[in-house]
């Protein structure tokens, strides 16, 4: 059974003027759930995201927590969410006092030096070495993560990021990416994360929704094909599957790199198309078969070893092929389809 | 020129030998000043942050009013003042007149729009990431204004000083409110006034050298602050 719902936007509109306007019929988000948000710059994710997370009032609409109804000014509920910005902001004053502000307005002291300390180590920054900095001493990524665990500390029930790697270094990516999977891991905090680095948030959210002008635009299907990859032949790269099925790659940026595949970049077919080079014949069985919003096309679900893989047929594609949810497959798409993220290759 | 060298010359013996008559009139300039500010403080911090804080209707009419109150003269102040507390006055009861309270309330008249208009300013040129992060971060009401504040501490206190500075240099309020009664409530601005009258260079000398090097201190502390910010 799936988890209860944590937080619940309903009808939740928002315009700036005539020149934006979100509306969001209906949002739910799962106790203890990560869910991801992608869309181009301007689409309205991050004024949904303030929405959600009571720092901008809504025109219309309401948003429930743990199915009451929350008044913006209602501290008991409005407290238990959090959000961290792009850019966020430090306050002008030492890391130290920076990550305890949250906790010295709720009056809570309680062992606050070593909480302090304990989720700076949970952010990869030395308490010894960072502690009594000051904001303006701070690199970009270490000011990110300082942010980050200013949130932490207060072990909210929802935790909202936004871009929370757009300007931070790997190394900081990475971190950040340990510290919320902790968080959700230890506390239960559902999160809530956009970002345009679709194999990061990949790694993370179990559910990436796409926000378009202010719609959610449905989920997204990219495929995404974890490393690790070694070198067959020349640039020929391959990774084994558990079930011996092996994938074939162009050359990765680094050997642990993950690859995207877009759905449109895969054909099936019922028989095995021998004597491809250079491309790749998986063996698996359809799982799903989903109409799409268009209702021009069809999301078909195979699951390849240990690896779900959707692609998107037409109709007329998928009523030739006959294929049902159980029919085996062969999940075709070339070496070179596979795409990869830039920011492996540091 | 020869009164000017023995004035200088007498006004440093005045202040090495520390003459209880000019010390008395710095003592009596720092007890009002300081009480001045910490009044205008009071009043005009919490007035200022509202004003730089929120937007309303007439905001820009009220604030246009304050900074014409920048330009407030001292004697108008002063008139009003003792129109107020005078023995006819509405308030003449109290007593106010020729007193150090009653000059600390009217110079806390004269520089409190100086703290509002700074501090307003500081608070407006805050980032606008602030309100968001304190919100999120729990904080709501008064926790949300402290630490506001605090956070434009720095221009906070360059008002401060600012209207500290305005304070010490005034003449008008300290002569018709003050009286400029030796040994009570007579101040540096206003003996220097009277002795320059009676031809006595040497004390208005004397005392014109510590009212400027009160005014470097307090230049000295905002040229540190307005680095600092």
């Amino acid at each position: 059974m799936a988890d209860p719902a944590l937080l619940r936007a309903e009808d939740v509109e928002f315009s700036y003027g005539d020149q934006f306007s979100l509306h969001v019929p209906e949002f739910i988000i799962p106790e203890r759930s990560v869910i991801g948000f992608v869309g181009p710059n301007g689409s309205g994710k991050s004024t949904f995201l303030r929405v959600l997370a009571f720092l901008v009032k809504p025109h219309k609409g309401s948003i429930f927590f743990s199915d009451d109804a929350v008044s913006f000014d209602n501290d008991e509920i409005t407290r238990h969410v959090t959000f961290l910005p792009q850019d966020p902001y430090l306050l002008k004053r030492s890391v130290f006092e920076n990550v305890a502000y949250g906790l010295r307005v709720r009056h809570d002291h309680k062992n606050l030096g070593e909480r302090v300390r304990g989720v700076l180590r949970q952010v990869g920054l030395s308490p010894d070495l960072f502690a009594e900095r000051q904001w303006h001493e701070l690199s970009g990524g270490e000011a990110q993560r300082v942010a980050l665990a200013s949130r932490l500390i207060l072990r909210p029930k929802l935790l909202i990021l936004d871009e929370p790697t757009a300007n931070v270094d790997r190394e900081s990516a990475l971190l950040i990416k340990d510290a919320i999977v902790l968080l959700r891991r230890e506390y239960d905090t559902a999160l809530v994360i956009a970002s345009h680095d679709i194999l990061w948030l990949s790694g993370v959210a179990e559910r990436i929704d796409k926000m378009v002008q202010g719609r959610i635009a449905g989920y997204v299907s990219e495929n995404v094909l974890p490393g690790p990859w070694s070198r067959k032949s020349g640039e020929l790269w391959s990774r084994m599957l558990p079930d011996g099925q092996v994938v074939r790659a162009t050359a990765p940026p680094s050997e642990n790199a993950s690859a995207l595949l877009s759905p449109r970049d895969i054909i099936l077919s019922l028989k095995d198309p021998e004597g491809l080079s250079a491309r790749n014949a998986l063996r698996g069985h359809v799982t799903a078969i989903a109409m799409e919003e268009t209702r021009e096309s069809l999301t078909v679900t195979a699951t390849v070893s240990n690896l779900s893989l959707h692609c998107r047929l037409t109709v007329q594609a998928v009523r030739e092929l006959g294929i049902l949810p159980g029919s085996s497959v062969f999940v075709i798409f070339k070496a070179t389809s596979l795409r990869w993220n830039e920011r492996d290759s540091s | 020129m020869d009164y000017l060298i023995s004035g200088f010359i007498g006004a440093f013996k005045l202040l090495l030998s520390g003459d209880a008559e000019t010390y008395s009139a710095v003592i009596t300039t720092i007890a009002i000043s300081s009480l001045s500010i910490v009044l205008s403080l009071i009043a005009g911090i919490p007035f200022g942050f509202l004003l730089g804080y929120f937007n309303f209707a007439g905001k820009r009419q009220v604030r246009a009013v304050v900074d014409t109150l920048l330009a407030l003269p001292t004697v108008v102040v002063g008139l009003l003042v003792y129109a107020f507390i005078s023995r006819r006055g509405p308030l003449g009861e109290l007593g106010l007149l020729f007193t150090i309270l009653g000059v600390a309330l009217a110079q806390t008249i004269l520089i409190t729009p100086i703290v509002v208009s700074l501090t307003a300013t500081a608070v407006e040129s805050l980032d606008k990431r602030l309100g968001m992060t304190l919100a999120t971060l729990g904080a709501r009401g008064g926790q949300l204004a402290i630490a506001t504040i605090l956070e434009a501490r720095y221009a906070v206190l360059i008002a401060a000083v600012t209207a500290y500075g305005r304070a010490i240099s005034e003449v008008g309020i300290s002569m018709m409110i003050g009286g400029n009664i030796k040994w009570h409530t007579r101040t540096i601005t206003t003996a220097i006034a009277l002795e320059t009258g009676k031809g006595e260079f040497s004390m208005g000398i004397a005392l014109g050298i510590i009212l400027l090097s009160l005014a470097l201190i307090a230049n000295s502390l905002l040229i540190g602050l307005k680095r600092r910010n």
